[in-house]
């Protein structure tokens, strides 16, 4: 078969389909969080249940997921050291990394339909490092089962909790030159 | 490949309603049209579209490392030299990209000769991906099509499997940019949204025009949140033009294209092609445009140009037909080769790129042998045994 098996449109789409978060553009949101604790993140969503569904999740990845060390030594580097612990990955390795600190969370909120089920949470490890920085897995899944060992942070992304925000100084610098036609496109 | 006439589905443009699809009609006529479809065979498909679109994917990509090293290149590209390092960088890190298209001359034999990458803002997107499969699916279901007819197009499912690649390396927050008023345009991204939101990657939407720029020379949405990755349906060469163009270099955006995609959407591409695969089936000859008349037999395309607009054709029987439009500057030259005819329709077939993978077709047609903003979008599918349609007529 040289097409796609199935095709779906979750937020262009007026028809009702089989997501369970896709009615319209406007109800689909997203909530994001980085969480020191499953306390701190009902206080922050006012949803503990999901909360602790991720919490779980989360630790669950933390061993495959976190930066493998050699030694202790070497771990206190980049994290503090008195978070720097023996583990065991998934798949048995043995290695020196940090210990998760927290943990992400990404929610699809459903409006508060009544009916619609909603979607399991999204929830990786994070860690806090010497700079106090908080990184995630880099990725979509954070299944790191190679030993890994000596890759140190490479796999980890920065999470930053809070938006970028500068203060704008001007709009309307782009699209000049789109002048009249239909599309820019080709 | 024939061009075989088909009845409509009766319920088409409610179907267009329901799923979003608003530019199905533009200024009164017809873009999408399902009076007929162009049949193709497997082999047709794979030896002659498929296969090549990967391998001119390749040889292109190959050229990009080739054309950043080189201030002469650049310069013959007709890239500013204040853009050159940023482009050069964002290759050497390799910033990753979604899509693009070729355009070709086929008639079902012989080998598909390449028109143009359209490697920046290719559109034609969702109507190939979504509309053209859902028309496959609802023609086979109601036995206008046999079971067996298949589609080469697996767009959809490549580029949600993409978006999902890409969540890692696109820095937060993601905006999706079009020109604000382009029905178009907007269609096109809205479709590319929905299929990041399918791969769990959430963007945001802003019309280009809306774009903010901060005093520290970061670019902004419309309340203050710094944009960290940009997709934009819009050309690099005018944004590198515009007044916040020379912004970008130092913004930290990381865009979607990214910066290097200004060497392949860039018809100098073509005569560089050229050099390097001299001969090559699919390739037409092409060379850098050096002012002189055009003889019969080519074909001049500027190397900024879209939709087939300021296209001179000096055709072999000594004729010319030329388009008008907005583009100017330098210029390439390319064989003429005509765009066959199927009943005084020329269509030009797209071959898609997503990611590195050839992954689906839309062909598109129009009453002349340039295709233009007016051309009308016609499905394909793939029926190896159908009945004999209509026959091609050569012109």
């Amino acid at each position: 078969m040289k097409r796609s098996r199935t095709t779906a449109l979750l937020l262009m789409s007026t028809a009702p389909l089989l997501f369970t978060a896709c009615q319209k553009e406007e109800s689909v949101q997203v909530q994001e969080g980085l969480y020191t604790s499953v306390e701190a993140c009902s206080e922050a969503t006012g949803d503990p249940s999901a909360c602790r569904t991720a919490f779980a999740a989360a630790q669950q990845q933390a061993a495959d997921a976190a930066p493998k060390y050699a030694s202790k030594e070497e771990c206190a580097k980049e994290y503090p050291a008195e978070q720097c612990v023996q583990q065991h990955t998934s798949a048995g390795t043995s290695f020196i990394g940090p210990m998760m600190m927290g943990f992400f969370m990404s929610q699809m909120l459903n409006g508060g339909r009544a009916g619609a089920v909603a979607a399991p949470p999204a929830a990786q490890p994070a860690f806090k490092d010497n700079a106090n920085g908080w990184a995630k897995p880099a990725g979509t899944g954070g299944m790191n089962t190679a030993s890994g060992i000596g890759a140190g942070k490479a796999g980890l992304a920065p999470v930053s909790s809070e938006p970028n925000r500068a203060v704008t100084a001007s709009r309307g610098g782009f699209g000049a030159r789109s002048g009249s036609r239909t599309t820019v496109g080709g | 490949m024939r061009r075989v006439a088909i009845a409509e589905r009766s319920n088409w443009r409610a179907r267009a309603a329901e799923a979003g699809f608003r530019f199905h009609t533009i200024d009164g006529a017809p873009y999408w049209d399902e009076t007929a479809y162009y049949a193709f065979t497997l082999r047709q498909i794979e030896n002659d579209l498929e296969d090549p679109s990967a391998e001119l994917h390749a040889m292109a990509l190959d050229l990009v490392g080739d054309v950043v090293a080189s201030e002469e290149l650049m310069e013959r590209l007709a890239i500013p030299a204040p853009f050159r390092d940023w482009i050069a960088e964002s290759w050497r890190r390799r910033d990753p990209h979604l899509y693009g298209r070729l355009d070709f001359a086929y008639d079902g034999n012989g080998p598909a000769r390449l028109y143009e990458l359209n490697y920046d803002t290719p559109t034609s997107l969702y109507e190939a991906s979504f509309f053209q499969w859902q028309w496959l699916e609802d023609q086979r279901n109601r036995g206008a099509l046999p079971q067996q007819a298949d589609q080469f197009n697996s767009l959809h499912e490549a580029l949600v499997e993409r978006f999902a690649e890409l969540s890692a390396q696109l820095p937060p927050p993601l905006y999706f940019s079009a020109v604000g008023a382009s029905e178009e345009d907007q269609g096109t991204v809205a479709y590319l949204r929905d299929c990041a939101a399918q791969a769990g990657l959430h963007g945001a939407a802003i019309a280009i025009e809306d774009i903010g720029l901060s005093a520290d020379g970061r670019f902004t949405d419309l309340d203050d949140v710094v944009i960290g990755s940009l997709f934009k349906l819009y050309p690099l060469e005018d944004l590198m033009r515009e007044e916040f163009g020379a912004a970008l270099p130092g913004s930290g955006v990381r865009l979607l294209e990214p910066a290097w995609k200004a060497v392949l959407s860039n018809k100098g591409i073509l005569p560089l092609l050229w050099q390097r695969y001299r001969g090559h089936p699919n390739l037409l000859e092409a060379h850098f445009d050096d002012g002189s008349a055009l003889p019969a037999g080519w074909v001049r395309k500027p190397l900024h140009s879209r939709e087939g607009a300021n296209v001179a054709m000096h055709m072999s029987d000594g004729r010319w037909q030329e388009s008008e439009g907005p583009y100017a500057g330098p210029c390439i030259v390319q064989a003429f080769h005509p765009l066959p005819a199927f009943d005084g329709n020329y269509p030009l077939v797209g071959s898609w790129v997503v990611g590195d993978r050839a992954c689906g077709i839309g062909v598109r047609e129009d009453d002349s042998c340039i295709t233009r903003d007016s051309a009308r979008f016609l499905p394909h599918a793939i029926v190896d045994d159908a009945p004999a349609g209509n026959t091609r007529i050569y012109v």
